[in-house]
């Protein structure tokens, strides 16, 4: 038997090769997030960086021509460049100062840039530069002109750090717009679930989502985001509700954080009873 | 043993070619694999199983030292070597490394090499993974061909005297 095994691996060992090579590949391919094998790749690049430093004058002669010419014509551009971002900068100041949807809103907002931003981790936030000086507290609702941002989790006197939806922390209680659907809102690390929606109701992707009255911390009504995808899940009373955000935090830069406090009634009353049931 | 060593030299050569020297050569954004070449020479030389070790070695030194997917360039090079293998004839060597069917064996193991490759690489892209593997697979394999004619070249001169 084993001299049966033994003849046949010889037949056909180039096959066995590429099939235990092929497999190991694989296996490199499942290992691609592991901190090991980031620190190897590392070293590797430094120690390929340092080679290359060496030899970069080579490159680097044969493309100067070229790259002189380049440079000069770049220069031309920016000149001018310069000049028109000065005139928008004036132009963008007046507007500011006539900014609609501060103007408009009955709520109390604070105007915010965005001076720092994690998106690429499961806990992702922003930075902000406006802080207690501002009147911004933690918790309060962070949003922009397209809908919800996040929530002010920490703050020092001038600027304050805010939990995003793209946060394994953030929860936020949410409705369907069309059908007065209820749901939890969360994000698994990958993707924006829209949580215990169950088969019976009547969620569709295309549908808009915005903030319930359940929640105490975010004022109804604010959007944020459609549904992309309803998909049923096998073995479950659920739905898997997927949620594209409406604010494109890539591009973020300016927000507006919710000074308004809680009702504070509410929340005794809420917290009471929590209290009552979990002694 | 000595073999062996100055493959390793070539191969860190090339790998140093590749990375420092070859992105100048790009043509709209592509550019031809040397270290493929090197593989096929290596397969036509030596035989299947040692191509197939030699493609598996040399792209997973290519995954260290680059920022795309690790092991997507050692999966792909251990089927170009595999590839390459059937070409192998100890007594047709030179004939086949010095004549344009040098240059048909780089592109049949540059297809093998480029389409697992593209495709894995493309996958959860915003562009149509099928049509950019075709792209990109066509563009570089026939970069590649096309640059595999100096070294076969080369053998043909080699050949000649």
């Amino acid at each position: 038997m084993l001299e049966r095994l033994y003849n046949l691996f010889l037949q056909f060992r180039e096959y066995v090769l590429l099939a235990g090579l092929v497999v190991l590949s694989f296996i490199l391919l499942s290992l691609n997030d592991r901190p090991q094998v980031k620190q190897i790749r590392t070293f590797a690049t430094v120690a390929m960086g340092v080679v290359q430093n060496q030899l970069s004058f080579i490159p680097r002669y044969f493309q100067l021509k070229g790259e002189n010419e380049a440079l000069r014509r770049v220069n031309v551009e920016l000149a001018d460049e310069a000049s028109r971002l000065r005139e928008a900068k004036l132009e963008n100041m007046r507007l500011r100062s006539l900014l609609g949807l501060k103007a408009d809103s009955d709520m109390p907002l604070v105007a915010a840039n965005v001076v720092s931003k994690n998106l690429t981790l499961l806990r992702n936030s922003l930075t902000l530069d406006a802080g207690t000086a501002d009147g911004i507290q933690p918790s309060m609702p962070v949003l922009s002109e397209l809908g919800l941002v996040g929530v002010v989790i920490a703050t020092s006197e001038n600027y304050s750090i805010a939990n995003i939806l793209w946060n394994t922390d953030f929860r936020a209680s949410a409705k369907v717009q069309r059908s007065r659907v209820d749901g939890i809102l969360a994000w698994d690390g990958q993707k924006l679930i829209l949580k215990n929606i169950a088969k019976t109701l009547d969620v569709k992707a295309g549908d808009v989502l915005v903030t319930s009255d359940y929640s105490n911390t975010y004022p109804p009504d604010i959007r944020i985001g459609i549904i992309s995808s309803v998909r049923e899940e096998a073995g479950s009373l659920f739905r898997e509700v997927v949620v594209t955000p409406s604010v494109d935090f890539v591009r973020l830069e300016q927000v507006f954080v919710l000074t308004a406090v809680p009702d504070s009634e509410r929340v005794d009353l809420e917290t009471r009873v929590i209290q009552m049931l979990n002694p | 043993m000595e073999r062996h060593f100055r493959s390793i030299l070539i191969v860190l050569g090339l790998l140093l070619l590749q990375t420092a020297f070859v992105p100048l050569l790009s043509l709209g954004g592509m550019v031809p694999d040397l270290l493929l070449i090197w593989v096929v020479y290596a397969a036509l030389r030596r035989g299947q199983i040692e191509a197939t070790i030699a493609g598996f070695l040399v792209g997973l030194l290519q995954d260290l030292v680059s920022i795309q997917l690790f092991g997507l360039a050692a999966l792909s090079k251990t089927i170009a070597g595999f590839l390459a293998g059937y070409f192998y004839n100890e007594n047709k060597t030179d004939q086949t490394l010095g004549t344009y069917r040098f240059l048909l064996v780089v592109g049949l193991c540059s297809l093998g090499h480029n389409i697992p490759y593209f495709m894995i690489f493309f996958q959860g892209s915003d562009a149509s993974p099928a049509l950019a593997t075709m792209q990109y697979t066509l563009a570089t394999t026939a970069y590649t061909i096309a640059i595999s004619a100096l070294p076969m070249f080369a053998f043909s001169r080699r050949l000649a005297t």
